[in-house]
């Protein structure tokens, strides 16, 4: 028999192809078997690129191919939403949902509970799981894994911790701060507008000003409404609680933030501090690689981290989880939801959630957090992390939950720009909160109303 | 006498083309009246039916309920919603009579111009061929409190940095300068082709019986212009009342609820609260108050055109 060309190229690929990729995929943290490829929806955020270079380790190990739907924050929601909604097959297999909107696609029925495409899918016990942020209890409508299922688990556990120049700090001799009157204590000595100011804190209307008074409004002792586990939806933000921190907010606001405080989004925040104008801050932990790009930053290797203030000497900190929630939809394909869960699996090991640290992703195992890696100066925010994560509290597990970022996000903004008084703005945001919930035939009720 | 019939076969038969003939007016409009009813008519009455329902999701299905009273006692007592129409209905009064003003200005002046008409012209209109992003992102970094290029000229010559997006009394002039400026060329654009397009002999002949520059513009060139003048209020009007991108990125709506305008509040309640009913309720009730502020707009230009 005479071999012709094509037929000895075709058998020397069969043989060597497969020699090739050996070393790779022997080399593989968790063997996952040969998978469909999968399309992911993720958003385009600061951390994007750990996640970026994990995937193309994970296809690299493993042979199997996954597709990233890249999109700005803005279009998530709505990508998402059409994945489910639109019927047929959903044409992404791994969702990325904010942790506050994912409590609409549970409660619709959109995501199928992990251990339904797979038994033996569980969370190692190393991985957050940051206040439950991937549990749902459907009779109860609310997020607890007590009762609740496996629905999801979060690929990055941001929450906002205390940001301040060291070198500032070591030449006028301040310590870091445990309360928020420490901060202010502190702020008196750095604000120099419009050279410096003395604390950086979120205040735009919406969600932005919203997620950072948690900080305050948790640390005080506020609560949104009483018992929603429960269902009691008794609003309790008109509490002397929340006006004690609404209020300490906007003293610091005054005290020590620039003159449009009212309007400083995250990249207003960034480039304060960026450019060492922002001497203090207070910001999501996935601001901080922008801090330490030489690219950007005039204050590479001077920024450091700790837990953020708390409202009196000795008290907790006010730690609300911003994270995400990887997803799988219900109406995905059956090959789709298992590549889905076989990327889960490999992705939640130990050694990639250290690759994507290294890779500027922000990890979700505790044994990352205390491994080498926070020895390393890139890595000095870990151990405040570490130590502040054990504190942080999911915010509004409940469908409501969006409109009433909405609505206090304004409420809390108004009061900060002076439309109205802080006790009147929690009045209107509790009376607003409170026609939601009836709208929407909760048991509800309210606080007798703070005097204006 | 008696007129020769034709023979039956070469009588015209009732056929396709007599069909035709006799539908042709449906055939022709056919394809058109299906698109409007697929692309406009059908949407308008799925809106109309979503703003009478609660519309939520179970078990990966869409449940309607009727809730029309609910949803408009809703609209009712939404303050929100209320200051939103106050702002839009400011934001493009302003807008639209400034753009009026200065593009009207520009179109004669540049076309009284002997050399440099057409370069002039392009460069006028580059602002209308910038993506809202990209203006947006521009003026937010020009807008910029502590980096923007406008706060650096006016410390440069001694004053306090303004508080352009951050000042609930500044806040929404601010926006309605990046309107005009954004704006401003279409209206330029359109009146600079009618100015052209002006038959020249009369302006000649009110030249020579001893007509002034202003009493030209005012009493030969403005009433020249009505229609296209009306034309381009009118466009701009319902372009400045669903006016969204530039507020969104500027402010989102802020500071307080000095910028909320009504595509911005229909946004948030429609997609980030995801309370599809209400969001519909609205949508029709912006519908309605466009159509009465340009119904205002349009007898304010007659009874101006009467004086």
């Amino acid at each position: 028999m005479k071999w012709t060309t094509t037929g000895r190229r075709l058998v020397a690929t069969a043989i060597i192809a497969p020699l090739l990729a050996a070393p790779a995929l022997g080399a593989s943290f968790l063997d996952v078997g040969k998978q469909a490829p999968i399309n992911v929806l993720i958003n385009a955020s600061p951390w994007y690129d750990g996640f970026q270079a994990v995937v193309a380790l994970y296809e690299k190990q493993t042979g199997n191919k996954v597709n990233l739907e890249v999109t700005p924050f803005p279009g998530m929601l709505e990508k998402a939403r059409n994945a489910v909604r639109a019927g047929g097959t959903s044409p992404l297999d791994l969702l990325n949902i904010d942790s506050q909107n994912v409590v609409e696609f549970y409660a619709g029925g959109f995501l199928e509970p992990l251990k339904e495409i797979d038994p033996s899918f569980a969370l190692p016990k190393e991985v957050l799981t940051l206040d439950d942020a991937g549990c749902w209890d459907a009779k109860k409508q609310f997020r607890t894994c007590s009762t609740g299922k496996l629905m999801g688990y979060a690929p990055n556990g941001n929450i906002e911790l205390f940001y301040y120049r060291k070198d500032v700090y070591d030449k006028l001799h301040l310590k870091v701060p445990k309360t928020f009157d420490d901060v202010l204590a502190n702020c008196k000595v750095l604000q120099k507008p419009p050279k410096s100011y003395g604390y950086v804190v979120r205040g735009q209307k919406g969600d932005s000003i919203f997620y950072d008074m948690n900080a305050f409004m948790l640390a005080y002792g506020a609560k949104y409404v009483k018992d929603a586990e429960n269902g009691d939806f008794t609003v309790e933000i008109n509490s002397p609680q929340a006006l004690a921190a609404l209020k300490k907010y906007i003293q610091i606001q005054k005290a020590c933030g620039p003159a449009n405080a009212g309007s400083l989004g995250q990249g207003d925040l960034i480039q304060l501090v960026q450019t060492g104008k922002g001497l203090q801050a207070q910001a999501v932990i996935a601001a901080f690689p922008n801090f330490d790009n030489p690219r950007k930053s005039a204050v590479v290797d001077k920024m450091n981290a700790a837990v953020l203030p708390a409202a009196t000497p000795g008290g907790k900190p006010g730690v609300a989880i911003g994270s995400w929630v990887f997803a799988i939809p219900k109406n995905a394909s059956e090959a789709g939801k298992k590549g889905a869960i076989a990327f889960s699996k490999w992705f939640l090991t130990y050694k990639a959630q250290y690759a994507y640290a290294e890779a500027g992703g922000i990890p979700v195992r505790t044994d990352v957090f205390s491994s080498d890696l926070k020895n390393k100066e890139k890595y000095r925010w870990m151990t405040a992390y570490l130590d502040e994560i054990k504190y942080g509290k999911q915010i509004l597990g409940f469908k409501e939950g969006p409109a009433i970022n909405q609505m206090l996000g304004l409420r809390y903004n108004q009061a900060l720009v002076g439309e109205l008084s802080p006790a009147a703005a929690l009045n209107k945001g509790a009376q607003d909160m409170y026609d939601l919930f009836k709208k929407d035939g909760r048991k509800t009720g309210m606080l007798p109303p703070l005097p204006e | 006498m008696a007129l020769a019939q034709a023979p039956a076969s070469e009588a015209p038969r009732p056929g396709l083309s007599d069909f035709i003939d006799r539908h042709l007016g449906w055939f022709t409009l056919g394809p058109a009246i299906v698109l409007l009813v697929l692309l406009t008519i059908y949407p308008i009455v799925n809106l109309v039916l979503m703003a009478g329902s609660t519309i939520n999701f179970q078990q990966g299905h869409e449940i309607w309920k009727f809730s029309l009273w609910s949803n408009l006692a809703t609209l009712l007592h939404d303050g929100i919603f209320g200051v939103a129409l106050r702002n839009t209905a400011i934001y493009a009064a302003i807008s639209v009579a400034v753009e009026m003003v200065l593009g009207l200005g520009l179109a004669i002046l540049v076309s009284s111009m002997r050399r440099g008409k057409g370069i002039l012209r392009t460069l006028l209109i580059v602002p209308i061929l910038l993506p809202p992003v990209a203006i947006g992102s521009m003026w937010k970094l020009m807008y910029s409190f502590d980096f923007g290029v406008l706060n650096q000229i006016v410390t440069g010559v001694g004053l306090q940095p303004v508080n352009w997006l951050g000042s609930t009394s500044l806040a929404l002039m601010s926006v309605i300068i990046v309107d005009v400026w954004h704006w401003t060329p279409f209206v330029f654009l359109i009146l600079f082709a009618a100015v052209e397009g002006l038959p020249s002999e009369v302006i000649e002949a009110a030249r020579i019986d001893g007509a002034g520059t202003w009493s030209i513009v005012f009493k030969i060139i403005i009433p020249l212009l009505k229609p296209a003048i009306v034309v381009a209020a009118l466009f701009r009007m319902i372009l400045a009342f669903k006016v969204f991108d530039e507020i969104f990125l500027l402010t989102s709506g802020g500071p307080g609820n000095a910028t909320e305008v009504v595509s911005l509040h229909l946004y948030q309640v429609f997609f980030e609260q995801n309370q599809l009913g209400y969001g519909a309720m609205m949508s029709v009730a912006i519908i309605a108050a466009t159509v009465v502020f340009i119904w205002i707009g349009h007898r304010v230009s007659s009874a101006m055109g009467r004086l």
